[in-house]
């Protein structure tokens, strides 16, 4: 008989580290469990121990200091959604996490989760990559800060080695006056992953140009895509129907789009299209805050 | 024409009474269901009880070169290590089941026939070991071609799902067999009325059209379980089936046991849908728990009941012929249904599907052709709407389109063909309850229809509405039994083999047997089925219980009322005509002082209890070739109206209300009635808009809820209406657990065909596709305009 699964359910995040470098990729980290039951029971993992984070106190803080607002790992994605100091700093990360799955599955799904698992078609990362949140990990070297935008690899794979543990996303207080928004487009039942998801972040100066634009796309690529200089472009002109229109070509240009059972790369290039300018067309009338 | 009418116009009940008639429930298991109380299967355990795990074909087509269960027999735990040479090489039991042909092995003999077959089966003292033991059983297979669609499946040189012609067995009086050997053609059924050839000459307009529907799943909230039981001589089976009885004899075939000696015991479903209607678990379990000698479970998990029976995908074409003043006079249909590895009950549903294609409408020509071809993928089988959904989605698209072309009203154009008492339908029934009429009309009037359908424009959005109108059979003939005891308390059992799987039937039979004896509902126990006590019932599906085995259960409570009269008649010295029962006891018409209680009369038999059966048996029958005869004890009838909202730059539709009418002859309990008619709106809306099985070489590629989407709450309309017929004069109730299903997929269809102009003919209507239908119409105008410029510009030089 095979060796049964072994669970570590360690009370520290050093205890939690000192395991998974001891074990290497025979260890898997479970949070909620959400995504890793789905692996689990489909056979596409088949890992040897399990490392129950559950128990690590200090993870699930939700505050804003120093203008930013930063989320513990164990925070649950319902907790995010309901949060007063979210909605009250950045509601957008709220709204973002209001989408996902179904009331069942938030009350279950972390935010570390969400972010370790990478996988391509979850609402929060993009708005994190557009939001230019960091990612807080910590390993047996010790902690380290990983951008957002260069957090998510690839498929299922992100910049963490394998003994370290995302502990907790801080994301910047946008200034007053940004709007932000996260528009989902399911292609299936409301409850389906997005077909693609677009985070539009615009500020505009009092005479109409653009301040600030930073945009977004999940769920059509491998990981969130972002254009830095296509967001570059925007700044200094006028927000007007043209200027949107370019950024949003420009995205799906870019795009390498892909193929799915909720729409195929042609379909998503022209929803990037479409959401792309849809979310900086919301992003910008949003209320300003 | 005179003398057949026996339906008058009908009144449209009240569906909004709350809870029924005072003291009626909605449906009375209602809160032990939403609070876990309920005892399903999955629940169930005996002492010394095994646990079973599958494992399953990984190759669409395969020869079984090898398989090596050495290492399972020695984990820890295991019991039973079953292959399907194993049960080949007994003596005492048979290899082979399946309700029609028994064309289905209880494990893979030799050769496998889908992904997902089940090759292995290992009984062992938990999950955990048995799963273990899988892991380490060695299979090795032959890859054989395999054949996945109806053009691979019926070339001439295509590879034979079943080499050898399956073998018939006894089953139902209804079914009409004819199988091709040497080819994929499972079964087919042929309906000839009329002479089509003279039908199309006539036509003044001739249109051809084909229509596609893909395999989706039942995803039922409890997946199929069975515990089974063969330590003794005698084999028990506690399982989730709808028709117990046909559990019973195909285990008693498999075990060459007399039927009395197989007891099936069924308790509250978690839904079935029609996937729980045939051998499914049972004789695997059966067969596991014989050989091991201990009881045994079998739990299916998501991913296997994905694969244990589907709906079967189909292809129809529809060449329709119609005069000058639109009214159809000729209709050949051709219908392929995708019936996967095993024929299950695909045999017969390509009879109901295909009769389907004829439509509510009095066509005097029609031909129709209807196959069920097997195919290397899951087994396909009955589904709620039974064929007759595919087909309403060909015919109520189809008469759309053709009122396009011809620049009709499709209401207008429905209303002249749509059936009326004295016409026949496609097996040349005369019609003499015909509600079409009303039913399409009530939907147009509370949806707002208006032609022509000019969309209403939000932003990027547009809104228009549609609408469908279908007729569907239900099993004929067939057989309804029940038997009722009047405790000495004055209380009531009623015996049924009817299976509540959250329709109600419960309720339904309770009210219906308090109506009979004017007693409270509360008073009676309607029970589930166990075969060994409970009498005969042919099925609970095809919209029949209501009817049937209502009839059956009021004919048995007739019994018992006989009775209590006749004590009653002797007890107050006054003659039986002039008794009445009324809540809860016999009394004078006219004298309610004079009475007696039921427990006073039950007493005074000195019998112990009353004791009463019942029985509802309908005859009919088509002829084998033409298909004309009696298909179906009365129609089941519906309407539908939708109003959709699409959004012009992504193509994504949202249905914002819809409009259901229904005819139910009489209505047993309002809160249920309009429950089963928003469940269909349910199913219909995702077979519309997304449901899909998808496969890649045979392999489902999203055979879990993550990956396959069923319509949530989210996606109902905002507004939803339904309207129920009742016909005062017969009084005859209809089934309506499918009849509201069918219109769903083809009124969503229609009302997005009037947003965007874009005709969707292969199911699901996704976003993606009304996008690139969308992207071609404007291509073709500007196309057209480019055109009319350049001539614009040859004029003016």
């Amino acid at each position: 008989m095979p060796e049964p699964l072994r669970l570590f359910q360690p009370t520290s995040i050093e205890e939690a580290v000192a395991v998974l470098a001891e074990l290497g990729d025979d260890a898997k980290v479970v949070a909620g469990a959400t995504a890793l039951t789905l692996l689990y029971r489909q056979r596409l993992i088949a890992p040897g121990a399990l490392v129950s984070i559950g128990r690590i106190p200090g993870l699930k803080t939700i505050e804003v200091v120093d203008g930013e607002l930063r989320l513990g790992a164990l925070v649950s994605h319902r907790e995010v959604e309901l949060s007063p100091v979210v909605r009250g700093s950045i509601p957008v990360v709220a709204d973002a996490f209001g989408k996902v799955a179904n009331v069942r599955v938030r009350n279950a799904a972390t935010v570390g989760g969400v972010m370790a698992e990478s996988d391509y078609a979850s609402d929060p990362p993009a708005v994190f990559v557009a939001l230019d949140a960091v990612v807080d990990v910590q390993g047996s070297n010790g902690k380290r800060s990983i951008p957002a935008s260069e957090f998510f690899v690839a498929f299922y794979e992100t910049a963490l080695e394998h003994d370290e543990i995302v502990i907790g996303v801080r994301v910047p207080v946008p200034p007053a006056g940004t709007g932000a928004v996260y528009h989902k487009f399911v292609t299936r039942s409301s409850e389906d992953r997005p077909c693609v998801g677009v985070a539009g972040v615009v500020r505009l100066h009092a005479d109409g140009t653009v301040a600030d634009l930073r945009v977004a796309v999940g769920a059509a690529a491998e990981t969130p895509q972002r254009f830095r200089d296509t967001e570059a472009l925007a700044i200094g002109k006028p927000l007007d129907a043209d200027l949107i229109a370019q950024v949003a070509d420009a995205y799906a240009d870019q795009v390498d789009t892909l193929d799915d059972m909720r729409g195929s790369a042609w379909y998503r290039t022209e929803m990037v299209r479409v959401w792309v300018r849809r979310a900086i067309e919301s992003a910008a009338a949003a209320p300003a805050r | 024409m005179s003398g057949v009418v026996k339906g008058l116009p009908g009144t449209w009940a009240d569906t909004h009474r709350g809870t029924a008639q005072p003291g009626q429930p909605g449906m009375m298991d209602a809160r032990d269901r939403v609070t876990g109380k309920v005892d399903y299967v999955i629940n169930m355990t005996l002492p010394g009880m095994l646990h079973a795990m599958v494992l399953r074909s990984t190759a669409p087509a395969a020869r079984i070169v090898r398989i090596d269960t050495e290492k399972a027999r020695q984990v820890p735990g295991v019991v039973t290590v079953l292959t399907g040479r194993d049960i080949v090489s007994r003596t005492d039991v048979r290899s082979h089941f399946g309700p029609v042909f028994r064309d289905q092995p209880v494990l893979a003999v030799d050769r496998v026939r889908f992904v997902g077959e089940a090759v292995v089966a290992v009984a062992a003292v938990d999950r955990d070991a048995a799963r273990a033991a899988l892991d380490l059983v060695e299979v090795e297979y032959e890859e054989l071609p395999p054949v996945f669609t109806f053009d691979e499946a019926l070339a001439e040189d295509a590879a034979l799902v079943h080499p050898e012609p399956p073998r018939a067995g006894a089953t139902f009086a209804d079914i009409i067999v004819h199988s091709q050997a040497g080819s994929n053609v499972c079964n087919s059924f042929t309906l000839r009325k009329g002479n089509i050839d003279e039908g199309f000459a006539q036509a003044d307009h001739v249109f051809e059209d084909t229509f596609t529907c893909p395999a989706v799943q039942h995803v039922p909230l409890e997946t199929h379980c069975t515990v089974a039981d063969a330590r003794t001589s005698d084999i028990v089976v506690h399982t989730t089936s709808q028709i117990p009885f046909m559990v019973r004899s195909q285990l008693a075939e498999v075990f060459n046991l007399p039927a009395s000696r197989v007891r099936v015991v069924v308790h509250t479903l978690g839904g079935g849908y029609g996937g729980k209607c045939y051998p499914n678990t049972e004789p695997l379990t059966a067969m596991l728990s014989f050989v091991s000698g201990r009881p045994v479970k079998l739990h299916l998990t998501r991913e296997e009941e994905f694969t244990a029976i589907t709906r079967h995908a189909m292809r129809i074409t529809l060449k329709t012929g119609l005069r000058a003043d639109g009214k159809v006079i000729a209709r050949k249909s051709t219908c392929h249904f995708n019936t996967g590895a095993y024929a299950d009950i695909g045999p017969r549903l390509i009879k109901m599907g295909g009769i389907g294609t004829g439509g509510p409408m009095s066509i005097p020509h029609v031909w129709i052709d209807s196959y069920a071809v097997y195919t290397n993928l899951p087994p396909a089988g009955a589904y709620r709407g039974y064929g007759v959904s595919q087909a309403a989605w060909a015919y109520e698209t189809q008469i759309e389109m053709i009122a396009q072309r011809l620049g009709r009203d499709p209401y207008e154009l429905r209303k002249k063909n749509l059936l009326v008492n004295g016409e026949t339908n496609a097996t040349g029934e005369i019609m003499d309850d015909s509600h079409w009429h009303e039913l399409l009309d009530e939907v147009a009037g509370k949806i707002g229809w208006t032609w022509p359908q000019v969309p209403q424009r939000i932003g990027n959005k547009v809104r228009a509405k549609g609408l469908s109108c279908i007729i569907k059979g239900t099993v004929t003939p067939s057989a309804s039994t029940s038997m009722v005891k009047m405790n000495e308390d004055g209380s009531l059992n009623v015996m049924t083999s009817s299976v509540e799987m959250g329709q109600g039937l419960q309720t339904a039979m309770a009210i219906l047997a308090a109506e009979r004896l004017s007693m409270p509902v509360g008073k009676v126990l309607v029970s589930t089925p166990d075969t060994a006590f409970t009498p005969y019932d042919q099925q609970t599906s095809s919209s029949r219980s209501t009817h049937s085995m209502g009839m059956a259960v009021t004919r048995a409570c007739g019994g018992i009322a006989d009775q209590l009269l006749a004590q009653a008649s002797e007890a107050l010295e006054i003659a039986v005509a002039d008794l009445e029962l009324r809540d809860g006891k016999v009394q004078a018409k006219g004298a309610p002082d004079k009475s007696v209680g039921y427990a006073a009369l039950v007493q005074r038999q000195k019998g112990g209890n009353l004791l009463a059966t019942g029985e509802y048996i309908t005859g009919g029958g088509l002829d084998p070739v033409t298909g004309q005869g009696k298909a179906a004890v009365h129609w089941h009838q519906a309407a539908g109206a939708a109003e959709v909202e699409v959004d012009l730059e992504t193509g994504k539709v949202d249905v914002i209300a819809y409009e259901a009418a229904v005819y139910a002859g009489r209505v047993v309990n309002p809160v249920q009635a309009e429950l089963q008619a928003e469940g269909n709106l349910a199913f219909g809306l995702g077979h519309a808009l997304f449901e899909e099985m998808v496969y890649d070489n045979g392999q489902l590629q999203n055979g879990n809820l993550g990956d396959y989407m069923i319509c949530s709450f989210e996606d109902m309309p905002e507004r939803v209406g339904v309207s129920t017929l009742e016909e005062p004069v017969l009084n005859e109730i209809h089934g309506i657990g499918e009849t509201g299903l069918p219109p769903v997929m083809p009124a969503i269809g229609n009302a997005v065909f009037h947003a965007t102009g874009v005709r969707i003919t292969d199911a699901p209507i996704t976003a993606e596709k009304v996008l690139r239908g969308l992207r071609q119409l404007e291509t073709a105008r500007l196309a057209a305009a480019a055109v009319m410029a350049a001539a614009g510009t040859g004029t003016a030089r």
